[in-house]
């Protein structure tokens, strides 16, 4: 599952680093910062990622998830510290969603 | 960092605290939280400042101003987001995400903006919980031409010959005057009509208001007008202290006030009411109420009352005033059309709102 979550992720970086600068480019990579102390997204950036996020996690594993909640929001420098801290609270929220 | 929610109550508490007002940026001014807590439309718990702070420093922060709207026969909550300020130098740590997220959260995804800065509603737009509601049109009437800070801005190392163009707006300015003594004799202004000036929504205002009020989306009646013409965010002063200087968004002009103007016809008693604000050279018709019909009259006393006040420009957020306007004839060098831009969360996006009207000041732009 965690493989998936990644590729969907990266999928997510490729629409996103359509819309920034080349410089700019996130590298699809899971050490690749995102927000936080390391981050290299603005918060318009950032919330094009949730949104993206959010869509291809219903498209692409079949299962919807909320980002925006507020306990995501509460832990934003360790959830969307990079892509690989990112996938690995998806997986979380996907397995609570089964377990629930 | 952490963010932290103040809700009414809290800010009421941090009035009376001192450590609240000691932090190098400031999150909100005290006439600004001294106005949210007597907002007539507020609950105690209703959250109305969302703070981010690291090393106990002020690193972002979020007003949110509670209001009602009127549609389907019932009121909905709803808050407008006000005072959006993100510590530049942290662009990239998300705060001003977490700071929207939040606000959503706590309003259950009924939240508003009015206008905002471009950087706003670029995230506004990213996060695709807002819709974009047709824009107030309206209307700046320029009647003072203003040559000594058209020129100076554009051209600051003019200086020099600042005392010329002060002579020239002098000259300008008489011709205005002039002008504007034809217009009210041609137009037998004063004949026609007479006005009331109020500092206070009073009894007759408030049932005129309840009567013409029932399509606006807001429906501000008397207490909430009283509200704000009490309790103001911009204090007149003569120059920023230490407070407004810690504060990114405006608390101090040099000029500043409400004025509640009542519009008699001689034959039809009271045919309008507005509420003006005037910030140093501008006056703005926030709110206005008046038939249809009566729009010329209308429009002829705003005209009147900023010419009257010595204004430079006017701006009227009223299509039926703008319209009235051409009709006038008034002595004016140049009008602009302007608009205020309103965006409210998907969650009101099903609400008939194309039915509703939006005055000029709804949101907190009747604050500035």
């Amino acid at each position: 599952m965690n493989e998936k979550i990644t590729q969907m992720l990266f999928n997510v970086l490729d629409e996103l680093n359509q819309l920034r600068p080349r410089e700019e480019h996130l590298a699809k990579e899971v050490g690749t910062p995102l927000a936080g102390d390391f981050g290299r997204l603005d918060s318009a950036a950032l919330i094009n990622l949730i949104v993206l996020t959010e869509e291809k996690s219903a498209h692409e594993l079949g299962r919807p998830i909320l980002l925006t909640d507020d306990r995501t929001m509460s832990q934003i420098n360790t959830v969307f510290r990079t892509v690989g801290s990112l996938a690995d609270h998806i997986h979380l929220l996907l397995n609570e969603k089964r377990d629930g | 960092m952490e963010i932290k929610t103040f809700t009414v109550a809290d800010l009421g508490l941090a009035l009376l605290s001192e450590d609240f007002w000691l932090t190098k940026t400031l999150p909100i001014t005290k006439q600004r939280a001294l106005s949210i807590c007597h907002n007539p439309r507020a609950e105690k718990d209703d959250s109305a400042l969302l703070v981010a702070y690291q090393d106990n420093q002020v690193v972002g922060y979020l007003g949110i101003l509670p209001d009602k709207l009127f549609f389907n026969n019932a009121d909905h909550k709803v808050g407008w987001l006000t005072g959006w300020w993100v510590d530049p130098c942290l662009a990239t740590k998300g705060v001003g995400a977490i700071l929207l997220y939040k606000a959503l959260n706590a309003y259950r995804d009924r939240v508003g903006v009015s206008g905002g800065s471009k950087e706003a509603r670029n995230v506004l737009h990213a996060s695709q919980k807002f819709v974009t509601l047709a824009p107030v049109k309206g209307l700046d009437i320029r009647f003072r031409f203003n040559a000594t800070n058209a020129i100076l801005r554009k051209f600051p190392w003019m200086k020099l010959f600042r005392v010329g163009f002060k002579i020239a707006d002098v000259m300008l300015d008489e011709i205005v005057n002039l002008r504007r003594l034809f217009w009210e004799r041609r137009t037998h202004i004063l004949q026609r009509l007479t006005f009331e000036y109020v500092s206070s929504i009073d009894a007759e205002t408030g049932r005129f208001i309840e009567r013409h009020h029932q399509h606006d989306l807001t429906r501000k009646g008397k207490a909430d007008l009283d509200w704000i013409m009490t309790y103001p965010w911009i204090v007149s002063a003569p120059q920023k202290e230490s407070a407004s200087r810690r504060y990114y968004f405006s608390s101090i002009s040099a000029r500043f006030f409400y004025l509640g103007v009542k519009v008699f016809e001689q034959n039809n008693g009271m045919v309008g009411f507005l509420m003006l604000s005037v910030r140093n050279d501008r006056m703005r018709v926030v709110y206005s109420h008046f038939e249809s019909r009566h729009a010329p009259s209308i429009a002829a006393a705003a005209v009147y009352q900023a010419l009257a006040m010595d204004v430079s420009t006017l701006s009227l957020y009223d299509e039926r005033l703008v319209k009235s306007v051409a009709g006038l004839r008034c002595p004016f060098w140049s009008t602009q059309s302007v608009s205020r831009g309103f965006f409210l969360s998907k969650a009101f996006a099903g609400s008939p709102l194309a039915d509703c009207r939006l005055h000029g000041g709804d949101g907190d732009f009747a604050f500035y």
